[in-house]
């Protein structure tokens, strides 16, 4: 049960205090992508805690074993990706012999929900924040559903932003920036706001 | 198609930060400060001028599901000796304080997708000089981005306290940075439209021939590609002259073919509503039976028809031009990290 209270609580802090995309903006470009349909929505957002939440333990398992090493840190991103390939080969292999059709529908974007700076982040994310390997599920998980939840916000008002009432050269990236900003003001009521000149 | 890249493209026209949208965690949520943004950049620049050397003679050949892991690989590699450099250079406190946004440059798009799609199709002079445009235009963003956010937010520039009239301390926060960046690009985008239709109009040449210009070049391309639609993409450049905005273009960079497809037909329909709205003779089930008498008709209306459009008459152009086509592989692949 406490282990289960724990990756829930992390979990829920990554949603909503420590949101990948609205506090953090990693992956903030795949969400401009993803959050034109919203299949693009459950896709991308579930391959991104798939591949984290799978990753996590192996990443949690290099981070103890290796941490205290002082080169650590310039590697890390190696192993980090190769583990996320591995991850990521072995999953379309066995998606391609067992689910050929599936397999065809996830070709064409697999590899951008994969190979991105959101799930490459969460990772890092992860072994920042983490101190066990529950708490690395928990952010794993937390930062794909997080994801889900600000792609979900900006697909909702994806027509508003897009529409003739914008002046043409906000029109599309600038405003949704602009929209995400707002979003990422409005969650900052859950982390409290503060900065070095206050 | 070739031939009409532009190496000024990833300097101003698909600047990666104010256009595309490419790579924009580490300038949104780490270029607080003139030092960071500089760490950022120097990065940046190390990570993908390295890595699209490499990539660029990946074979083809190998699938692209390994050919994807592979250029990860190469600039996780790369990362190594520049944040080495970056820690000798800049010291390890602001490497430290810039935390997993350096370490996130090593999935940028410049790597994963412009080499893929844009890259190989250069001969190699040609390519570093468009690899350094696409470089040089990320960092003089990420660094002015820097330069404006440190010295608004704290009345430091580099560290060192300046003069400042008013401070904007939110500006150091992530939302301070979504907020700066969407204004910032579109400021760009207006400012860049504005020259193009300035430089359209003493070349003698309107936004409208520029647009056309490149529906030709996209629909030569998705002719090449869906040969069996001919009619179809006929149909869909006469559109596109009309509706089709900068923005919309530089939207598509994202997209596969069959989202291209796609957003051709939003675009035919667009244009159907205008032309239904003026003459209520097209319709949408006949628009795709339009002969091309009526659609030399429709294009001798385009000042009408632009100034019902959504935003044709703010003398938008051709931005994205001739890199969407090339953006599209066999796999429909594109990218964003």
């Amino acid at each position: 049960m406490e282990v289960f209270l724990n990756i829930v609580s992390t979990a829920l802090a990554a949603i909503f205090v420590q949101n990948l995309v609205l506090e953090r903006a990693l992956g903030a470009n795949v969400l401009l992508y993803a959050s034109r349909r919203r299949e693009h929505i459950i896709g991308f957002s579930a391959a991104i805690t798939y591949t984290t939440v799978m990753a996590s333990p192996t990443i949690w398992v290099l981070d103890t074993l290796l941490g205290s090493s002082s080169i650590y840190r310039y590697v890390m991103p190696l192993l980090y990706v190769l583990v996320v390939a591995v991850i990521y080969i072995v999953t379309l292999v066995v998606i391609w012999r067992f689910f050929p059709h599936f397999f065809k529908s996830l070709k064409k974007y697999v590899h951008l929900s994969v190979f991105n700076c959101s799930v490459v982040g969460a990772l890092f994310l992860c072994s920042q924040q983490g101190s066990d390997i529950f708490a690395y599920l928990g952010y794993g998980l937390g930062n794909g559903l997080g994801f889900l939840l600000a792609a979900y916000l900006l697909y909702a008002a994806a027509g508003r932003l897009n529409s003739s009432l914008v002046p043409a050269a906000f029109r599309g990236y600038p405003i949704m920036l602009v929209y995400v900003g707002i979003l990422s003001l409005a969650l900052y009521a859950f982390a409290g706001y503060s900065t070095s000149a206050v | 198609m070739e031939n009409r890249i532009d190496l000024r493209d990833g300097f101003l026209k698909q600047n990666m930060v104010l256009m595309s949208g490419m790579l924009i965690a580490p300038v949104i949520a780490c270029a607080t400060t003139l030092m960071k943004s500089l760490a950022v950049c120097f990065v940046f620049s190390f990570v993908s001028f390295a890595a699209i050397l490499v990539c660029r003679f990946i074979p083809r050949t190998i699938v692209y599901t390994i050919r994807v892991t592979l250029y990860t690989v190469a600039a996780a590699v790369f990362y190594i000796p520049a944040a080495l450099f970056a820690d000798m250079i800049f010291g390890e406190a602001v490497i430290k304080a810039a935390g997993v946004y350096l370490p996130v440059i090593i999935t940028n798009s410049l790597i994963l997708s412009k080499t893929e799609t844009r890259f190989y199709h250069e001969p190699q002079l040609r390519m570093v000089s468009d690899v350094i445009g696409f470089i040089v235009g990320f960092d003089l963003a990420c660094a002015v981005t820097g330069l404006v956010r440190e010295y608004f937010a704290s009345g430091k520039i580099g560290g060192a306290e300046v003069p400042i009239l008013f401070e904007v301390p939110a500006l150091e926060t992530t939302f301070g940075g979504f907020l700066f960046i969407g204004i910032l690009a579109g400021v760009f985008r207006g400012l860049y439209n504005y020259r193009k239709s300035r430089a359209a109009a003493a070349a003698g040449s309107s936004d409208e021939e520029s647009l056309a210009e490149y529906a030709e070049d996209m629909g030569e391309f998705l002719v090449g590609k869906h040969s069996g639609q001919k009619e179809k993409i006929r149909i869909y450049k006469a559109a596109v002259r009309r509706a089709m905005n900068e923005n919309d273009l530089l939207e598509m960079e994202f997209l596969n073919n069959r989202d291209v497809l796609a957003a051709f037909e939003a675009i035919v329909s667009e244009g159907q509503e205008l032309v239904s709205g003026e003459s209520g003779t097209v319709t949408e089930s006949s628009t795709e039976q339009i002969t091309d008498g009526q659609q030399e008709q429709q294009e001798k209306e385009p000042e009408q028809q632009s100034a019902e459009g959504p935003d044709t008459d703010d003398g938008t152009s051709d931005g994205g031009r001739g890199e969407t086509a090339a953006q599209e592989t066999e796999d429909g692949n594109g990218s964003v990290s």
